[in-house]
C-alpha cells in the first residue's frame, strides 16, 4: 500500500464559481505510480466545497441559483459579527452553510493507475466566497502500479 | 467606483519582501488571516465592480516600533497597477513628519495622507505634534483621511480618535480637506455634526461594527442620521469606503446599494466625490 498526497493552489476569480479540475484530478493519479486503490479529493477551506456532476454550462449556473434560493443572502444569520481570532468581520455566513450543503470532498475508484469515473462526471471546486487563493488536497492511496 | 478606504496588509509580495510585516499585520494591525497574492486584492475589486483603490499604510514608528505597510510598499503598490492609488502615512509623534510627507508626495508620488490617532497614538488636536502634518498636508493639497471611533485593531484606543477632536483642527486649517472614516462609529452623530458644519469634511462608508456591513451602515444611517439628511445636506461629503481586508469590498458595496439611495446620490457616493477630493485644487469643479 502507498498514499501519494498534493496539496494544490487554485486561484478564484468571482464571489461563486464552479472550477472543473477533473484533468488535475487526473494528473495527480497518473504521477502517483498508485495501480489499484483510491482517490480523494478534500478542499482545505469551510467557504468552499467539491461536487461532482455533469459539466454543462447551463447545470453550473442551475447550482448557483439553487444554493442563493436555499440560503438567501438577507437571512439574519448569528455569524454575522466581528471574529477576533481572524480580525475581521466574519459576515458570510451564507457561504458557510452553502459549503456544508455541498460537501467537503469526493472519491473515486482507481484501476490499472487510472481514475474511474462517468463519462459525464466532472469534478468541481466550488467556490462560495471569492476570489481568493483556495487550496484542495488530492490524494491516491492503493497498491503501486 | 472608487474604494476610498483599502488596507493593503494581505499582499503577499509586500510579506514576502519584507519579513517584518507579518508581526506588524498580526500583532499591531490585528489581521490574522494568511497573505494572499496582490491579483486576489486586484479580484476583490473587479468582484465588487471597484474600478480604483486608496492604499492606505500606518506608520506606528513612535507607539508600536513599526510600518503596518509602508510609504515604500505603497509606491510599490501603485506601480503594480494604475488602479491602486496610493497614500501616505508619517508619524506625527517624529519631528520629521511634515518632511517625511513632501517626501511621500514629491518624491514618491502619493496623493494623500492616511492617520490613525487610535493606532499611532497621537492627539489630533496636538498643536505641536500633529498640527504641521495638517499644515504640510494643507500646502501639499492633498486630502486627509483619518481613523475615527472604534478600532479593531488590538493596539489601538479609540479615545484619541474622536471627531470633535477635529474641529479645532478644521478651523486652524480651513483649507484642508479631511475625510472622516467610519462614520466615526459609535460616535456618528458628532461626526455629521462636523461634516454639516464644516463642507471641508467628508465621511466615508465603512461602518463596521455587528451584522453583516448592510445592517451597520443602515443601522447607523437611519437610526441616527437619517438617509434624507444625507441627499439633502450631505451628497457632495460621503465617499465610498470598504475598510478591506475588515470585510470583503463585494459585501460593502453590496451594503451602500441596499440602502436605496436615489441613482445621483449613488453615484456621487461611489465615484464622483472621491474623484474630487483626489483632485487638486485647481482642477476641482
Amino acid at each position: 500500500m502507498t498514499s501519494h498526497l498534493e496539496r494544490i493552489g487554485i486561484q478564484t476569480t468571482a464571489d461563486r464559481q464552479l472550477l472543473d479540475i477533473t484533468p488535475a484530478v487526473r494528473a495527480v493519479v497518473a504521477r502517483s505510480g498508485v495501480g489499484e486503490g483510491r482517490v480523494f479529493v478534500n478542499t482545505l477551506h469551510t467557504t468552499t466545497a467539491i461536487t461532482v456532476n455533469e459539466g454543462l454550462e447551463d447545470l453550473e449556473d442551475d447550482l448557483l441559483e439553487l444554493l442563493a434560493r436555499l440560503v438567501p443572502a438577507g437571512a439574519p444569520y448569528r455569524h454575522a459579527r466581528f471574529l477576533h481570532a481572524d480580525g475581521q468581520m466574519a459576515v458570510n455566513a451564507p457561504s458557510h452553510l452553502c459549503g456544508a450543503l455541498l460537501g467537503m470532498h469526493t472519491s473515486f475508484p482507481v484501476h490499472a493507475g487510472r481514475i474511474v469515473a462517468g463519462s459525464r462526471q466532472t469534478v468541481y471546486f466550488v467556490e462560495l466566497d471569492g476570489p481568493l487563493h483556495r487550496e484542495y488536497t488530492v490524494q491516491v492511496i492503493g497498491d503501486p502500479a | 467606483m472608487i474604494d476610498f478606504h483599502v488596507h493593503p496588509v494581505q499582499v503577499a509580495e509586500l510579506h514576502a519582501a519584507d519579513p517584518a510585516l507579518d508581526r506588524a499585520v498580526r500583532d499591531v494591525f490585528g489581521l490574522q488571516m494568511p497573505p494572499q497574492p496582490l491579483a486576489t486584492l486586484l479580484l476583490h475589486l473587479d468582484a465588487g465592480g471597484i474600478d480604483h483603490a486608496v492604499m492606505l499604510p500606518i506608520d506606528c514608528t513612535t507607539a508600536h516600533g513599526c510600518t503596518v505597510v509602508s510609504n515604500e510598499q505603497v509606491a510599490w503598490l501603485t506601480g503594480q497597477s494604475s488602479r491602486l492609488i496610493g497614500f501616505a502615512s508619517v508619524d506625527p509623534s517624529l519631528p520629521e513628519a511634515p518632511a517625511a510627507l513632501e517626501h511621500a508626495v514629491r518624491g514618491l508620488g502619493l496623493r494623500g495622507l492616511k492617520l490613525d490617532p487610535a493606532l499611532q497614538q497621537f492627539r489630533l488636536d496636538d498643536e505641536v505634534r500633529a498640527f504641521p502634518v495638517y499644515a504640510m498636508a494643507e500646502t501639499l493639497d492633498i486630502p486627509v483621511l483619518v481613523h475615527a471611533g472604534l478600532s479593531w485593531a488590538p493596539k489601538g484606543r479609540a479615545a484619541l480618535a474622536h471627531p470633535l477632536a477635529l474641529e479645532r483642527v478644521v478651523q486652524t486649517f480651513p483649507r484642508l480637506r479631511l475625510v472622516v472614516a467610519h462614520f466615526g462609529w459609535p460616535w456618528v452623530a458628532e461626526t455629521v455634526m462636523l461634516a454639516l458644519r464644516y463642507p471641508t469634511v467628508s465621511v466615508d462608508t465603512s461602518v463596521l461594527f455587528s451584522g453583516t456591513p448592510a445592517e451597520s451602515l443602515r443601522q447607523a444611517l437611519t437610526s441616527t442620521v437619517g438617509l434624507d439628511t444625507l441627499d439633502r445636506s450631505l451628497s457632495r461629503q460621503i465617499v465610498f469606503g470598504s475598510n478591506y481586508p475588515r470585510v470583503d469590498p463585494k459585501r460593502a458595496v453590496w451594503a451602500v446599494r441596499e440602502l436605496g439611495l436615489r441613482p445621483k446620490l449613488l453615484r456621487r457616493v461611489f465615484h464622483d466625490n472621491a474623484a474630487a477630493l483626489l483632485a487638486p485644487t485647481s482642477e476641482r469643479p
